[in-house]
């Protein structure tokens, strides 16, 4: 029954204009007939007998719109009313209009983009099925005695990963995980040499996370345990180096001097699971000497070595399985693996713990960001404040100037509830035009903070993102959408309509409102241009820290040897002579190669010994260290404090020499002279390098680094594949380069430049969300700062246009018009300082939160409270000063005025006699 | 001049769907007509009233309303009960009934 209703409902909606026409022809049947009957009868004659028939119908609009009432849609056609009316008004003030889209555009954009990076980078899930069962293995450490590369939070033994899937009661599936090379691969794709993003990875990768094949097959575990020769790309690879077609399958591609096969290309959207980095393709686990997991150099045999730890762990877990219960029975197994061919650990031994780490988000990044990101936040959320308290007080002036026509509206007969409505139907309005604006906003912002956090990540906004942009718009539209009823309210008829509408108090109460708003707008400010200050401040001091060695001039590439088998005599003697000509080329003052490239944040640690004995308990944690080749201190600029720098005479042949820090002399010689000690590296195979020189400290991973125990190394044990060359160079990078590069190509065609950058440059990576947030906060700092303007413009603006009858009142007293704006201007700037007063405890407490952020600056630095309040009221007073000028009232005429009210100019210029004395500071303080 | 009431409240419908159950299809004016008539111009159905009434009455579903010609050959439109009606004439007869049995027995007794 309902259902046939609402159907005839829509039906009389839809054929509206046709049922319209019918009733009103119905109606004028009807009044012919009736016109016919009071003819027959008699009642009347002629145009009286028509004229008697239309009274009888009565009102026809009214009835025919009662009528119309009974379809049940009259909502829908006042809803429509009352948007093309609000249209309308919003069009004839276009100037009020434009400025309450963009405040509110601004303000939602700028909640909607910090939210979607938010989004990205904590809750996102991977795109795989069922990505909640899916985490991250974790440990707290490796066990001393141990080596690590990669990550220590992330790198497990091989045995480790085969103890946790026979698990099969806790995970459903566990893969195992390693990049290829600390940074990209040199691949060779029809001859010409590039780099490419490569992980190796265990069998079950593709079918335990669920991502299926664009083409071809994925891999399986046979492909594992047979460390096939084959690869499989990724989607986003696909569609850029191979067009996208499918006849790339079967292809054979030299990864690393190393033939593969391309199996299949990975379905799109998914480009590996360390979302730090887009992988570019996949290939098994591999035992070949050439591809080792890192870069690095394996020790033998790093499948079976409980005590080299390099392999990321991903895991399903089974749908029952409770996480807690699981880790309680993992880590007692774990620990046996840990350690099952290292000495017991003692009691007072740090020992690795096993925990999971969600995969929402990016796992790298969510550490790093979490903190500022909800800085971020938080900042952007205080703008918005700001902004909507900027629109309710615009919205109340210019419903307050509208008075006279509600007054016309309820004169007409027009109901409160009506006038409610249309107000309401206008802030909807400017909320969706605002926040379609806002929309547009944020999707531009997304790719730029995509591009700037270099994540290859969509950072397009998605269905979460839109939900919390509706929602967001939502609330704003609450917070100032009921601002102006309050003002609407007492409006009747007869009190809008009085011609003179003036009264000299001016509503005083609504007045304090406007103060108050104000004043909490300007303690919000005063919060976010302090924290501005202190994360700029933060981000002036990370990139002016002392790296401790010169770093201008300082360039950086890699470069790979392909051969399969190396011997220490090939590597030397490439990179050797790989060296020499890189020194003879003009404009290079000196050239050194390091094994790690520093500011890269990857390290290798492992602990010593000194002399041939293990350190005493309370000094064996481990040391960073490098191999470096010959005048390493010299190119870098490290001073030297004792002994000497590696030289070219320190060649593998010769005795195997090293340089440590301080910090390493610090702590394991205490004051004694370090020359002459032997140390190695912790693993019976390392042999003993003599110390022959003390360096100083110097950052080694990136800027924020502590300093630590270093110790650089003029040979290795092994051959390594990969080396990095810093050369030192007056000469301006562009010119150099080319140079640099045609040599290279010269000397061992065929291998590209691996990341060729300036060290700097390689540095100012490690800070770079440093900087991301410092300029975003300065941004939002100076953007509320300008809300703040041009608030307090607008609300002088309105004060000032609404006290003109009390300011030509007092005039007439006798106050001359300066002293009289002054007074106004002094009100202003009152209420800002009552701003800043309540914004300073404010703004100490909220900076508390940013202590972990910070850096050579604390969190209650008075610098940046200063440069904060000084601001504002800066800000405040150029506005009130703008004020000032516009409406300056001359004090011979007052036609200077160009606030309203022409009648009541002349009015008080037939009032004013001779122009009367100054009078005392009592009369303008005087309440009327 | 007859003296003229007022239809009492909620009966209207009634009143309508009665007499085009009683009579065949009537257009408005129709309908306003017969009600007077046999209400011996007792009861006079409003114009402000009625157009509501059937515009209610056709959304309901109650009645069906379909262009055809009078006798002169002008367009009206003709009203025609439907089952719905038809079950809703008879509910509304006997609450009306029993209201008004109701009300004959308090005023009996009093």
């Amino acid at each position: 029954m309902i259902i046939s209703e609402l159907f005839r409902r829509i039906g009389f909606l839809l054929r509206r204009r046709h049922r319209d026409a019918d009733l009103a022809e119905e109606m004028q049947f009807h009044q012919d007939l009736r016109e016919r009957r009071v003819r027959e009868r008699g009642e009347a004659q002629g145009q009286d007998a028509a004229f008697s028939a239309q009274r009888r119908f009565g009102n026809t609009t009214l009835l025919k719109e009662t009528s119309r009432e009974m379809w049940g849609w009259r909502w829908l056609d006042d809803f429509t009313h009352d948007l093309r009316y609000a249209g309308r008004q919003l069009r004839s003030a276009p100037a009020f209009s434009v400025i309450v889209v963009a405040t509110l555009a601004l303000g939602i954009g700028a909640n909607t983009a910090v939210f979607s990076a938010m989004n990205v980078i904590l809750y996102r899930a991977l795109p795989v099925h069922d990505p909640d069962r899916i985490v991250y293995l974790r440990t707290t450490r490796f066990p001393r005695g141990a080596t690590q590369s990669g990550q220590t939070d992330s790198s497990f033994s091989y045995p480790a990963f085969e103890a946790m899937r026979e698990q099969t009661s806790v995970f459903s599936d566990v893969i195992g995980f390693a990049p290829m090379g600390g940074g990209k691969s040199p691949v060779r794709v029809d001859g010409s040499p590039e780099q490419a993003e490569a992980d190796m990875v265990t069998g079950n990768f593709f079918s335990g996370l669920g991502v299926s094949a664009q083409c071809g097959r994925t891999f399986s575990s046979t492909d594992e345990t047979s460390h096939a020769g084959v690869t499989v790309l990724s989607y986003g690879y696909w569609q850029r180096r191979f067009g996208g077609d499918c006849k790339v399958v079967g292809e054979t591609m030299v990864i690393r001097g190393v033939p593969m096969t391309i199996v299949g290309v990975a379905a799109p959207g998914f480009a590996g699971v360390e979302r730090t980095r887009a992988t570019d393709l996949w290939i098994p686990l591999q035992d070949r000497i050439e591809m080792p997991a890192w870069g690095g150099v394996a020790p033998d045999n790093m499948y079976r070595n409980p005590n080299y730890w390099w392999l990321m762990v991903i895991a399903r877990l089974t749908p029952d399985a409770n996480p807690q219960q699981a880790l309680a029975r993992l880590n007692p197994l774990f620990l046996r693996t840990a350690y099952q061919s290292l000495p017991e650990p003692k009691a007072a031994d740090q020992k690795p713990v096993l925990s999971f780490e969600t995969s929402r988000g990016i796992s790298g990044l969510r550490r790093l960001y979490r903190e500022s990101l909800l800085m971020m936040q938080s900042m952007v959320a205080l703008v918005l404040l700001i902004a909507c308290g900027n629109v309710a007080m615009l919205l109340t002036a210019r419903n307050v100037a509208r008075s006279r026509e509600f007054g016309v509206r309820a004169a007409l007969g027009g109901g409160r509830s009506r006038l409610f409505r249309q107000l309401v139907t206008e802030s909807l309005l400017l909320v969706s035009c605002g926040a379609a604006m806002g929309w547009l906003l944020t999707v531009v912002a997304s790719r730029a903070l995509g591009a700037w956090f270099d994540l290859n990540q969509d950072f397009a906004p998605d269905r979460t993102v839109l939900l919390y942009t509706l929602s967001v718009s939502t609330a704003a539209a609450l917070a100032f959408g009921l601002a102006p009823f309050r003002g609407v309210r007492r409006v009747t008829a007869t009190s809008a309509l009085r011609a003179s509408s003036v009264t000299a108090s001016s509503g005083r109460e609504r007045m304090f409102v406007r103060k108050a708003v104000i004043a909490v707008q300007v303690a919000v400010c005063v919060v976010l241009l302090a924290s501005a200050a202190l994360l700029v401040r933060t981000l002036a001091n990370l990139e002016r820290a002392d790296l401790g060695m010169r770093i201008e001039g300082l360039l950086v590439f890699g470069l790979s040897m392909e051969k399969a088998e190396l011997t220490i005599e090939e590597t030397e003697g490439f990179f050797g002579a790989a060296l020499d000509r890189v020194r003879r080329l003009p404009g290079v003052q000196s050239a050194t190669v390091t094994w790690l490239r520093l500011g890269d944040k990857n390290s290798s640690n492992t602990s010593v010994s000194i002399d041939g004995q293990p350190p005493p308990q309370g000094q064996d944690q481990p040391v960073r260290w490098n191999r470096v080749g010959s005048d390493f201190l010299a190119t870098l600029g490290i001073p030297l404090l004792s002994g000497r720098d590696i030289s070219v005479a320190d060649t593998f042949t010769a005795p195997r020499v090293v340089v440590v820090n301080e910090a390493f002399a610090k702590r394991y010689f205490q004051g004694r002279d370090p020359l002459g000690h032997e140390i190695s590296l912790s693993g019976p195979r390392n042999p003993r390098s003599v110390i022959v020189g003390v360096a100083a400290n110097s950052k080694y991973t990136e800027v924020r680094e502590a300093a630590i125990p270093m110790a650089y190394f003029s040979q290795q044990a092994f051959p390594l594949r990969t080396m990095h060359f810093e050369i030192r160079t007056a000469a301006d990078p562009s010119g150099i380069w080319p140079e640099i590069r045609a040599s290279m190509q010269e000397f061992a065609p065929g291998l590209p430049l691996l990341e060729p950058m300036t060290q700097s440059g390689q540095f100012a990576r490690t800070i770079a969300s440093e900087r991301l947030f410092g300029r975003l906060a300065l941004f939002f700092g100076l953007l509320s700062a300008v809300l703040i303007g041009t608030g307090v413009y607008g609300t002088l603006a309105y004060t000032v246009g609404r006290r003109t009858p009390e300011i030509g009142i007092r005039m007439a007293l006798g106050a001359r018009a300066g002293q009289v704006l002054g007074m106004v201007l002094r009100e202003s700037l009152i209420v800002c300082a009552v701003g800043v007063v309540l914004g300073v405890p404010l703004a100490l407490a909220s900076t508390h939160f940013l202590e972990s952020l910070l850096y050579g600056v604390t969190p209650a630095d008075p610098a940046a409270f200063i440069a904060a309040t000084a601001g504002i009221l800066l800000v405040a007073l150029f506005a009130s000063l703008i004020i000032g000028r516009q409406c300056r009232i001359t004090t011979n005429e007052l036609d200077g005025h160009r606030c309203h009210h022409a009648r009541l100019r002349r009015h008080l210029r037939s009032l004013r006699g001779p122009r009367p004395a100054r009078l005392p500071r009592r009369i303008l303080a005087q309440r009327l | 001049m007859p003296t003229r009431d007022s239809i009492p409240p909620g009966t209207l419908d009634m009143l309508i769907l009665k007499t085009l159950a009683r009579h065949r299809p009537m257009h408005g004016f129709e309908i306003a007509d017969v009600i007077q008539q046999i209400s011996e111009e007792v009861l006079q159905v409003e114009e402000g009233s009625l157009y509501p009434a059937l515009q209610r009455m056709l959304i309901k579903g109650w009645i069906l309303g379909e262009w055809g010609k009078t006798s002169e050959n002008r367009k009206a439109r003709y009203y025609t009960l439907t089952r719905a009606g038809r079950k809703q004439l008879e509910s509304e007869l006997e609450s009306y009934g029993r209201v008004n049995a109701a009300i004959a027995r308090i005023l009996e007794t009093i």
